[in-house]
């Protein structure tokens, strides 16, 4: 399987598993959103330096997946895929701020470390709260959820468009790899001005095939807002869940969770 | 005559880059017959086709779904008239489930959620692909992703049902199952196909388009006998 194989075989994957029926599939896309928001806030929330704090929060993606029926370790395995880019963020940190802030025997660690590993791990818990979001609940159901929360339609079909041609793009790359892997006798190096001539085919194929999905929607009546059933019902299910995460994340963010945790060990 | 009929009254159409790929044709599709349009590649058979859905615009001529011509402010009520099923069922599917793809149209035409559920059954009854409903699109063969496609148009209730190469790239058995699933429609039926067997099979009329224009109309045993018009077509 080649890397854009895998990576439409990941999407498909994510997209598979919100067919699910668990406890968490079952709860209304608006309180998972707006849990999966708080979530995200309280992360944030946190000081740079604060690596405890913000350990003690990687327990609720543990929790809600395993809610959702979701291995955590899928999830922690795609929410790898951007630690690259997360990283790019906080690189600086460790190199201008050397004051030291803690000491592991000869080893000191600066205060830019700690920040850059801070940030690291507030990127990872953001993306698979995001991705458990997803996994449960499905992109469409989401940007259902988003409008009936208000956001307006042309955002929600914006976040549709761009969710469909992903794969559009991938399917097109995928075909054009495989012509080139099966001409190319091996070689795996080319030219800039080949992989142009890659780019701009894989541009101009996949704008004609959006072209195509564009008037197979206009035949169906597509009018620019992307139609969703109003099957949401908000549930008592729900309200329970969403204050008990929100409760949840203000202990959380309030109390030294990790600190309490020790205390409880000790005793 | 019943309103359910095709008309396209010397229609031309010429893409912006200046390729006239319609002629000044001219034909009158009544309710209930079941046509092929046939040609080569490049006959204008699709553009035809997209013409009768309100996808393209007319250059020259008119184009008339049961007494309402296409035109922007007719579009809506159009579209529920004429099916369109794409040569492509990859283009056609687009939503995350069978179902969600099913409903898309009755959902578009804001129809009661009851509704929508109930043409969604049907639709997908008719092409028996009831038990995929739950399925995601990419998951289904080639046969089975032809029938979802014709559901997702089937749900809109359509007078017309028009379908580019629907047995393209189908293997021997999901192609008669398709071909059992035409015959069983009442709609008027308008197929663009290459597939000759299948023209003869299921439609007693069919019109030959050639360089843009209709090179013959009449029964289909008697054109399809005619070689030197095939020939003449780049059919043979």
């Amino acid at each position: 399987m080649t890397a854009i194989e895998r990576a439409l075989y990941e999407l498909n994957e994510i997209d598979g598993y919100a067919c699910g029926s668990s406890l968490m599939h079952r709860l209304d896309p608006r309180a998972k959103t707006i849990v999966t928001l708080l979530y995200i806030a309280t992360v944030l929330s946190f000081r740079l330096d604060s690596l405890t704090g913000i350990m003690s929060l990687w327990i609720f993606p543990i929790l809600l997946s395993a809610l959702g029926g979701i291995s955590y370790n899928r999830v922690f395995v795609k929410s790898l895929y951007v630690l690259p880019f997360i990283a790019l963020i906080g690189i600086f940190n460790p190199i201008f701020d050397r004051r030291p802030a803690l000491t592991a025997g000869h080893v000191v660690i600066t205060v830019g470390w700690l920040q850059f590993i801070s940030i690291c791990l507030r990127g990872m818990l953001a993306v698979q709260a995001s991705l458990i979001l997803v996994m449960t609940t499905g992109f469409m159901k989401i940007c259902h959820g988003l409008r009936r929360m208000g956001l307006p339609a042309v955002f929600t079909t914006q976040l549709l468009m761009v969710h469909r041609y992903l794969s559009v793009l991938l399917k097109e790359a995928a075909s054009m790899d495989c012509a080139r892997r099966s001409r190319g006798y091996g070689r795996r190096h080319y030219t800039p001005r080949l992989w142009g001539i890659f780019i701009g085919q894989l541009l101009v194929r996949t704008v004609a095939r959006a072209g195509r999905i564009h008037m197979a929607m206009l035949s169906r009546g597509f009018d620019g807002n992307a139609a969703i059933r109003s099957t949401m019902r908000w549930s008592a299910a729900d309200t329970i869940f969403l204050t008990a995460c929100a409760a949840a994340f203000a202990i959380a963010r309030l109390a030294d969770l990790s600190r309490l945790f020790n205390i409880l060990t000790l005793r | 005559m019943s309103h359910h009929y095709v008309k396209f009254d010397h229609v031309s159409y010429t893409y912006p880059n200046g390729y006239r790929a319609l002629d000044d044709v001219s034909l009158l599709i009544t309710h209930g017959q079941k046509v092929a349009v046939i040609g080569a590649n490049g006959a204008g058979k699709s553009t035809l086709m997209l013409h009768m859905n309100g996808l393209l615009t007319a250059t020259e001529g008119q184009v008339v779904i049961g007494d309402i011509p296409v035109t922007p402010k007719t579009l809506p009520r159009i579209r529920q008239t004429v099916g369109l099923v794409f040569q492509n069922p990859d283009d056609q599917l687009f939503m995350p489930t069978v179902a969600d793809d099913v409903a898309f149209g009755p959902i578009n035409m804001r129809l009661p959620d009851s509704e929508v559920d109930r043409r969604v059954d049907m639709a997908l009854k008719a092409v028996g692909a009831y038990d995929l409903k739950d399925r995601p699109g990419y998951q289904l063969s080639g046969g089975q992703k032809r029938s979802v496609a014709i559901a997702t148009v089937l749900s809109m209730e359509p007078d017309i049902l028009v379908m580019d190469e629907p047995s393209s790239n189908l293997d021997p058995r999901a192609r008669r199952m398709l071909m059992r699933q035409i015959e069983a429609f009442d709609h008027t039926c308008i197929i663009t196909t290459h597939d000759l067997d299948l023209a003869l099979n299921l439609c007693p009329r069919t019109i030959v388009m050639s360089g843009g224009h209709i090179a013959a109309d009449g029964p289909t045993p008697d054109l399809l006998a005619d070689r030197s018009l095939l020939e003449r077509a780049s059919l043979l």
